[in-house]
């Protein structure tokens, strides 16, 4: 990075400082460790989703030439304490998971006992040999059947399967309700997906002879909550978090499937204990479709009371979330539920609003917190409305939508389940997106009739808030209180003038290092590339929450800003004790302290630097202490959030129902945009990532609870084929109740993809009668729409 | 092991000679024998194209090949496509269109377009896509890889260069 003036780092596309070392194949992932005696696990996993273990034998597979030792449940459950997530919902129950099954397993991949080798190789072919005597059970798959116990109970010691249920209405309802000129249902359903990241999950336990001190390398999202859990989990005599050290090497993609604690986790740190060797266990994809955590198997049943304007009056939505068999750390099984909750009002000026929402257990991977959380599905319901409020009264789509948008002489606006809209732009949004997709054109052609090539044309748009940069109190408002909520910087110059930051953030790809390079340099007043960030370290820097839900530009960015400050007034009172200025006169620029409108007196930061290290003859102002840095912490409101429009527009095949993506535009708003380039990549990802949900991915588990897609022949992410062109542009309402005016970016892709194409789809469907409301609309999916359109066409006639 | 091969296999111009087992995947020796651990490892089941690798100038999945297979072969990976101090026109275009992220997939597509931008200095957006189309990455939305492959063919044109592939 050129020396260049350091007025106005933030904003700027700077280029990434993370690249080179990946463009030479020199990042160093989890399973890149290696390490003097490494020994490797293998999980022996079940391939029944609900069974009894009668027996299990180890002893062929503990005879193998490099088999160190094998362990079933029962010795690990000495070794390491159950799963259990505390959630803080009079309502809420959940099981205890024991990190290896137990007697029972309760779905497809649970792990049943381990293999210690000595190579990845040979401790496959033992795991093959350990003998699992099952009992099969009957599996409770279909989120809407296991609402009857009747059905099978996947814990039957907490009774039946709803582990969590949350209710709300807003006063006098149903008279609300009442009072709508129209009400419209409908059913929504979202399959199954997952998070995916191309790098599959891995660890590396190390101890350090005679002091016990364990580091643990992680491909985590959570470095400091994984300490927590490994400290208070793992059964070790005098483990704590003060001998135990989590590292994140370059993690490959995250999306949230690795903000979780998983059991692999807790055996690799307990067996490096035990045995005293360094231990890896690096998943295969198998592993990683099977356990990770799945998410979006999710049922919206929505009514809505609707005048004939089109403006809502009343809203009410049941709402089901598949579970799966047990909660994850942190997050329980409350994040999906409340979130959809909460978030289904979005932007508009809803104020009658009723919910129950509901989490059921199956017999089917754990469900957690992977990008977007509720809000792909939440959205894809109320869009879905909007649209249908629309062809019901015969009103334009976009207009419903205008009517209906808080707008901007309202904020900043509380909604109706309580959360504060600081800042937005939801009307400017809309309109600029109309804008770049030429709306009114694909109107007018639209109606013009259908082209020559038998395709139908449709275009959907989606209006939605994006909730990031969650706080304490946002998180303790969904039950979660294993969460800490804040982050942390500790901001330092050290004594040559470089500037170290250490953050308790965690990125896995997101360019971090750049961007809060970016804000500190501006922050400081210092040149770009004298700042290096470390995160991803629990040595060496504060607590904190870890990067997830699209909050360390908020939470991450707001502790810079806060440690910012403080460092930067001792700078300048060293700086005016040199100078013979007061501190308030001293601006910083470039790494160069000036006295104000005297431009010949300056000091460099490293003469600042060397007075506060006591090493230069002219000292400190008195009563200032030695070392120049400063740590703060920053908890940002309930949520910070942000907005977006997306408008997609389809040509659907009716023959083969496949769906070509022609347009597709983004208009964002996070508030204080950084580095754009890196803005628009995590958009162009999530909106990748909800392509995929919307046409193609789907976590298939047929009746048996077997998993049908655990490979990429079966579970199909979205490749280079899949993904149009996109037009982003960028709109910036900086919050006013967050430090910095950021607001968070990193799920509003996956979240608006979703709904857009959902609605476009619907779209060029409606000629024909179609009712589009699932994913992944895939071609037989779609087909099967089509086909119900004509049959209920033709019993109507 | 007693059923070991011996082989000699040519990694980045360095000649290497080893007795593997045949079982051993070309990946894990490239990996784990000789620490070239810039080839991941996405899928292990030849689809997610992290792992690509050249052999003998052609691209192939290092995860479905064995170690024993490709003896006497000349093997390229990302580790040998970055020679030092020469102009890399690739490279540069996937930094300045910000074209990867999380980096884990960035080998196998270097290596990819390595062998594409051999092939055909001038492709199409359409041939892109098809070259690509076994590679996948869950971080960039391909956006921006798309534009840094069609940028790189046209500096590669623009400076005579063509990709070397060893």
């Amino acid at each position: 990075m050129a020396h260049e003036t350091t007025r106005g780092w933030v904003g700027r596309r700077a280029l990434r400082i993370e690249d080179d070392k990946l463009l030479k194949g020199r990042g160093i992932f989890a399973d890149d460790l290696h390490l003097a005696g490494l020994l490797h696990l293998t999980f022996v996993r079940s391939p029944h989703a609900h069974a009894r273990i009668r027996a299990i034998r180890t002893e062929r597979a503990a005879a193998v030439r490099g088999v160190v030792a094998v362990f079933t449940g029962h010795d690990l459950a000495a070794r390491c304490k159950p799963i259990y997530v505390d959630v803080i919902f009079p309502s809420y129950k959940a099981p205890s998971r024991p990190v290896v099954a137990v007697d029972v397993v309760k779905f497809v991949g649970e792990a049943v006992a381990v293999v210690v080798a000595e190579s990845r190789y040979v401790g496959e072919d033992a795991a093959d040999l350990v003998e699992v005597d099952y009992e099969p059970l009957r599996a409770v798959v279909d989120v809407e059947a296991a609402l009857d116990p009747a059905a099978g109970v996947v814990h039957p010691d907490l009774g039946d399967n709803v582990l969590f249920k949350g209710k709300f209405a807003t006063d006098k309802f149903d008279a609300a309700f009442a009072s709508g000129d129209l009400v419209l249902r409908e059913r929504f359903r979202s399959t199954r997906v997952a998070g995916v990241p191309l790098e599959p999950r891995g660890c590396v336990a190390a101890v350090e002879p005679g002091r016990g001190t364990l580091t643990f390398w992680s491909s985590t999202q959570i470095p400091h909550m994984l300490r927590t859990a490994i400290a208070d989990l793992v059964n070790v005599p005098g483990l704590s978090e003060a001998k135990i050290r989590v590292i994140t090497p370059e993690v490959g993609g995250g999306f949230g499937t690795k903000a979780h604690v998983y059991p692999e986790e807790l055996v690799t740190a307990a067996l490096a204990l035990e045995l005293g060797r360094p231990v890896k266990y690096t998943q295969d994809r198998r592993e990683e479709l099977l356990t990770d955590i799945h998410a979006r198997d999710h049922i919206y049943d929505v009514d809505v009371a609707v005048g004939r304007d089109g403006v809502l009056k009343a809203v009410r939505t049941r709402i089901l979330t598949n579970a799966g068999a047990f909660p994850s750390l942190p997050f329980g099984c409350t994040l999906e539920p409340t979130g959809g909750a909460r978030m289904l009002p979005g932007p508009y000026r809803l104020r009658n609003y009723a919910y129950e929402t509901y989490a059921i257990a199956t017999n089917t991977g754990p469900s957690g917190a992977y990008r977007g959380v509720a809000q792909p599905t939440c959205f894809m319901a109320i869009e879905g409305m909007m649209d249908r409020i629309g062809r019901a009264l015969g009103i334009d789509p976009a207009e419903v939508r205008l009517r209906n948008l808080v707008q901007p002489e309202e904020m900043p606006y509380v909604n109706v389940v309580g959360v504060r809209y600081d800042t937005g732009s939801y009307v400017a949004a809309l309109r600029r997106a109309l804008e770049l997709v030429d709306y009114e054109g694909f109107r007018t052609q639209q109606a013009s009739g259908q082209p020559r090539d038998g395709k139908y044309r449709g275009i959907g748009i989606a209006c939605f808030t994006e909730v990031s940069g969650t706080g304490a109190p946002g998180f303790r408002a969904r039950g979660l209180k294993r969460i800490p909520g804040f982050d942390s910087a500790l901001l330092k110059v050290e004594p040559t003038g470089a500037v170290t930051c250490v953050l308790s953030t965690a990125g896995a790809g997101q360019g971090h290092e750049t961007t809060f390079a970016q804000l500190i340099a501006d922050e400081l007043g210092v040149p770009m590339d004298v700042v290096t960030i470390l995160e991803g370290d629990t040595t060496g820097g504060p607590y904190g929450s870890g990067t997830f839900a699209s909050r360390s530009v908020v939470t991450g960015g707001g502790a810079i800003v806060r440690a910012g400050a403080k460092l930067k007034a001792k700078m300048a009172r060293i700086a005016g004790h040199l100078l013979e200025a007061s501190a308030p006169d001293i601006v910083f620029e470039n790494g160069l302290a000036f006295v104000r409108g005297m431009p010949g007196a300056k000091v460099t930061l490293r003469e600042i630097a060397e007075n506060a290290y006591s090493m230069s003859s002219k000292g400190l102002p008195p009563d200032e202490d030695y070392g120049l840095e400063a740590t703060d912490y920053y908890d940002p409101p309930l949520v910070t959030m942000a907005n977006a429009t997306h408008i997609a527009a389809v040509a659907v095949d009716p023959r083969k129902g496949g769906i070509e993506i022609e347009r597709y535009v983004v208009v964002h708003d996070c508030g204080r945009v950084i580095n754009p380039m890196i803005v628009e990549g995590q958009i162009h990802g999530g909106c990748a990532q909800g392509i995929g949900q919307a046409v193609l991915e789907a976590m298939v588990y047929d009746a048996d609870g077997q998993c049908r897609t655990a490979s990429f022949m079966d579970y199909l992410l979205p490749t280079i084929k899949d993904v149009p062109a996109m037009i982003v542009d960028h709109i910036e309402s900086p919050s006013i109740d967050a430090a910095g005016g950021f607001k968070g970016v990193g799920e509003g892709g996956v979240i608006g993809a979703v709904p857009a194409l959902t609605n476009a789809v619907a779209d060029a469907l409606a000629a024909l009668g179609a009712n589009v409301n699932s994913t992944p609309l895939t071609p037989d999916r779609v087909l099967a729409f089509i086909e119900s359109a004509a049959q209920s066409r033709s019993a109507g006639r | 092991m007693a059923d070991e091969i011996a082989i000699r296999i040519t990694v980045n111009g360095t000649v290497h000679e080893r007795k593997v087992e045949p079982r051993l995947l070309l990946a894990d020796f490239l990996r784990h024998e000789l620490g070239l651990t810039g080839t991941h490892l996405g899928c292990e089941h030849g689809v997610c194209g992290a792992c690509t690798v050249l052999v003998d100038g052609a691209s192939a999945r290092s995860c479905l090949l064995f170690a024993a297979q490709v003896d006497g072969a000349r093997i390229t990976t990302v580790e040998g496509l970055a020679r030092g101090g020469a102009p890399q026109p690739i490279h540069d275009a996937f930094h300045e269109h910000h074209a990867l992220q999380c980096g884990y997939c960035t080998p196998g597509f270097l290596v990819a377009v390595h062998e594409l931008l051999a092939d055909n200095p001038e492709p199409t957006e359409a041939e892109v896509r098809d070259a690509l189309s076994g590679n996948l990455c869950r971080c960039t939305g391909y956006v921006n890889i798309l534009a840094a492959v069609l940028d790189a063919a046209s500096r590669l044109r623009a400076s005579g260069q063509r990709p070397a592939l060893r």
